[in-house]
């Protein structure tokens, strides 16, 4: 876990880094994560100590104030908690609001209560439900690698979890 | 982690010593004024001070939004303050820190503002105004993939959807209230009522919210004088007490890590608040859910404890007269009889606190409730700005 924060860690400076994620809050806190999705890697900080994990990123683990925190990757299966669709917003590369474009919260597997959000590809608003079982992709977003979601089990199916 | 049980939530040594000595505002308008924000926190600020017979030198202490305090004590020429505050929004945040500098005896006359200005992320008018550009802070743009700020409220309200089943009409019964109240008050930016008909054909903004869901961006500000129940006592208009105050979150404030529809900012609010207020429900006079998004209010109806969960759109639609789309809880208790930030634009709560003081002054003009003695206030939203406040009319 540590080595997967360390090896993509290990590949841009800081400013390289702050240059692919234009407008995107990177800060010391953040930059493991940002370094992660460089490699295709969705990482969310753990505790080294206690194993809880935590997001937005934090300095120290909220659950027992210990500063080992390691930006560690996740499956990044998870089930949808809150889903909507933009019909306008920020203008962003690739994001045309014509077509209403999902943003969903995912309860990561990892943790209950563990959310990370992002949009979900090749779906439409009938194809995103909360409930929904959801696996991790890769997509371009603006030259950066963007983790994003596909929906693999609509809601209510056989062996979807409940929310 | 637990929730802690603090066994001194219901202390309250500030109940009843502290008061609103008067309230006004610019009103509100759906388009860009042409004024920048300290001049309309001006005119406000010098209407309020004006009517509760005060001077610059009066005041010592200045607590406002996203005005400077030094930059209005400069503006006003106040000669010397020996409080001011800057606290972050919704209002609150700016009634709590006066309250308690006065009652601490930090100063002993507040001039407490807010200002709602269409700043460019708001409106496409908004931003072909360069003066606005550089006004409040940075315009960051953030990736659509954010619940930050408004999405947020629109997240949640698709959970509350999947959670309740309720239909769409549910969040409606807010929006309609609130227009047909606002048609009495001149301050309002939107004072044409709306049918369910209109409502449900609003054009959609982020599904499952539409643009009558939420509060529209204006201009204008309102003010309020601050002081000790002594002083406001002396001065020329009714004072109004504050009974008690309390701002609520929990740890997880995130819009996108919030616990759930359960559990979060209202529902510490409404704790501290029970606890250290000498009324509730049942002696509320006039109620002010804040109504940024229908959303919040429906949540406010229900964790303030008029309703269970999931069920506040049943509530109004027992509580509403279906002709006039007004809500009179009980055939007694109207809700934001100003019209809400849904008619008078995002006020961050101002407009609320200021109509509550107006309304328990007597002052509310054709809007007032017969012989309104005691408003519940329930403002902000759910993670790191739900807030709420009891006032009383002095006896
Ligand atoms: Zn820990």
């Amino acid at each position: 876990m540590t080595e997967t924060a360390t090896a993509a860690a290990g590949q841009v400076s800081d400013e390289e880094l702050l240059a692919r994620f234009p407008g995107q809050p990177v800060d010391h806190d953040s930059a493991a994560h940002y370094r992660g999705r460089l490699a295709h890697r969705l990482l969310i900080n753990r505790c080294g100590d206690c194993g809880t994990w935590h997001q937005p990123p934090r300095p120290v683990c909220p659950a027992c104030w210990s500063s080992n925190v390691v930006a560690t990757e996740v499956a990044g299966t998870g089930t949808v908690h809150l889903a909507i669709f933009l019909h306008q917003g920020p203008p962003a590369p690739g994001v045309d609001y014509a077509t209403p474009h999902p943003v969903v919260t995912v309860d990561l597997d990892e943790q209950p209560g563990l959310r990370f959000t992002s949009t979900v590809v090749d779906a439409d608003r009938e194809r995103v439900r909360v409930g929904d079982r959801v696996a991790l992709e890769w997509i371009d977003r603006g030259g950066a690698p963007l983790p994003v979601f596909r929906v693999v089990e609509a809601a209510g199916s056989a062996g979807g979890e409940s929310a | 982690m637990s929730a802690a049980r603090n066994p001194m939530r219901d202390r309250n040594p500030l109940r009843d010593r502290v008061a609103f000595a008067g309230a006004a505002t610019t009103g509100f308008v759906p388009r860009n004024s042409g004024r920048s924000m300290l001049s309309l926190t001006a005119q406000a600020s010098i209407d309020v001070l004006r009517q509760c017979g005060l001077t610059a030198a009066d005041v010592d202490g200045v607590c406002g939004s996203l005005v400077p305090a030094p930059t209005m004590q400069s503006a006003l020429g106040i000669p010397e303050v020996s409080w001011f505050a800057n606290p972050a929004m919704p209002f609150g945040n700016q009634v709590a820190a006066a309250v308690s500098a006065v009652h601490s005896g930090l100063c002993d006359v507040v001039l407490a503002y807010h200002t709602a200005y269409r700043l460019p992320w708001n409106t496409m008018s908004s931003l072909k105004d360069p003066f606005r550009r550089s006004s409040g802070t940075a315009g960051v743009s953030p990736a659509p993939e954010s619940l930050f700020g408004s999405v947020g409220y629109t997240a949640w309200a698709s959970r509350y959807i999947h959670e309740f089943g309720v239909p769409k009409e549910h969040f409606g019964y807010v929006a309609i209230n609130d227009r047909a109240n606002a048609a009495a008050n001149p301050a309002a930016a939107m004072r044409t009522p709306i049918t369910m008909d209109d409502y449900l054909g609003a054009r959609m903004i982020r599904w499952p919210l539409s643009l009558l869901d939420m509060d529209v961006p204006v201009d204008g500000a309102d003010a309020f004088v601050i002081t000790t129940a002594e002083r406001a006592a002396d001065l020329p208009l009714p004072a109004v007490l504050v009974d008690a105050v309390a701002l609520g979150a929990t740890a997880h404030n995130e819009e996108e890590q919030t616990d759930s529809l359960r559990h979060h900012g209202q529902h510490v609010t409404v704790n501290a608040l029970r606890a250290r207020s000498s009324f509730w429900l049942d002696d509320v006079d006039v109620f002010f859910p804040y109504d940024g998004f229908t959303i919040i209010t429906l949540n406010w109806f229900e964790n303030a404890g008029w309703c269970k969960p999931g069920e506040a759109g049943s509530f109004l639609e027992q509580h509403r007269d279906p002709a006039t789309g007004k809500i009179l809880i009980d055939g007694r208790i109207p809700v934001n009889p100003h019209g809400g930030a849904l008619s008078e634009g995002g006020t961050q709560g101002s407009g609320h606190v200021r109509e509550a003081v107006h309304q328990l002054q007597g002052l509310a003009g054709e809007r007032q409730v017969p012989d309104a003695k005691r408003a519940l206030l329930t403002l902000g939203g759910f993670f790191f700005n739900a807030q709420g406040l009891t006032l009383r009319r002095a006896d």
